[in-house]
């Protein structure tokens, strides 16, 4: 086998580890090897993150949609069985951001909701 | 479109009045929690403050159902061996009436430091009569939920 030398190589990788975690809190953003782990550990958490972050915003929609059907005299739960029924099929992000910045328009669904729940 | 968070100076926060003699203490307890949090404005924002203050009255008319005015008993440990202190309702009652109501509510909220500022949203009075009138507080009538 002949000898293989890393010549830049070595550095370009290092620098981009580096790169990637500067802004870290001490030697996680100065020494190569801390850098490495922290790095690693940093993109681990992140996947994990960008796929709770969908969980967590449904959770925090459905908690204002509640709000918001509360506020109208019915719950979530009768309120999303009543669009169903009336064959609405706007997600929830709407529904919480309705709720919150258009109450007018979210009584009228909650309304619409009800009168397919009476009707079916 | 994104999803909006309110900021801290954007939010409301008006006054509700409870009356513990009127709903089972936990149900009481329950609803006025939920005001506490702000979940129930439609605004609601999982790391802001967002409630608005609850005011109870007649604590010391705290509704008990089944056997618990007998049974219940309030534990707290004055942290030396040997120091856990048991008081039975009767006792806390007649001594400290506010305390059944605030540890009711207190145990429903987020145990955080978030959870301790909505915690000091609460004023619990142990008669019927309150010092918030400047606030205008709307009463409300506890009720199990729907």
């Amino acid at each position: 086998m002949p000898r293989v030398r890393r010549s830049t190589n070595r550095r370009d990788s290092r620098k981009k580890t580096l790169q990637l975690a500067s802004g870290y809190f001490l030697t996680k953003s100065k020494l190569y090897r801390s850098a490495q782990e922290a790095v690693e550990k940093a993109l681990r958490y992140g996947y994990v993150g960008r796929k709770r972050k969908k969980r967590d915003f449904r959770r925090l929609f459905i908690v204002r949609i509640n709000a918001g059907c509360r506020l109208n005299a019915t719950t979530y739960s009768r309120f999303i069985g009543g669009l169903k029924k009336a064959g609405i099929e706007l997600n929830r992000k709407i529904l919480a951001d309705l709720a919150a910045n258009e109450p007018a328009a979210f009584t009228s669904l909650v309304e619409k909701a009800k009168a397919a729940t009476a009707a079916a | 479109m994104k999803t909006v968070f309110p900021s801290k100076g954007e939010i409301t926060r008006s006054w509700f009045i409870l009356d513990a003699s009127t709903a089972p203490l936990g149900r009481l307890a329950s609803e006025a929690a939920r005001i506490l949090m702000g979940k129930n404005k439609p605004i609601f924002t999982p790391f802001l403050d967002t409630g608005d203050h609850v005011i109870i009255i007649n604590a010391e008319k705290a509704v008990l159902t089944g056997r618990k005015e007998d049974q219940k008993v309030y534990r707290h440990h004055s942290g030396y061996p040997g120091g856990l202190r048991e008081d039975k309702v009767a006792k806390v009652r007649q001594v400290r009436p506010v305390r059944m109501v605030e540890e009711a509510i207190q145990g429903m909220l987020p145990k955080t430091k978030l959870g301790k500022q909505m915690y000091r949203k609460l004023k619990v009075y142990a008669g019927d009569k309150h010092p918030h009138d400047a606030q205008q507080p709307t009463t409300l009538v506890a009720q199990a939920a729907r």
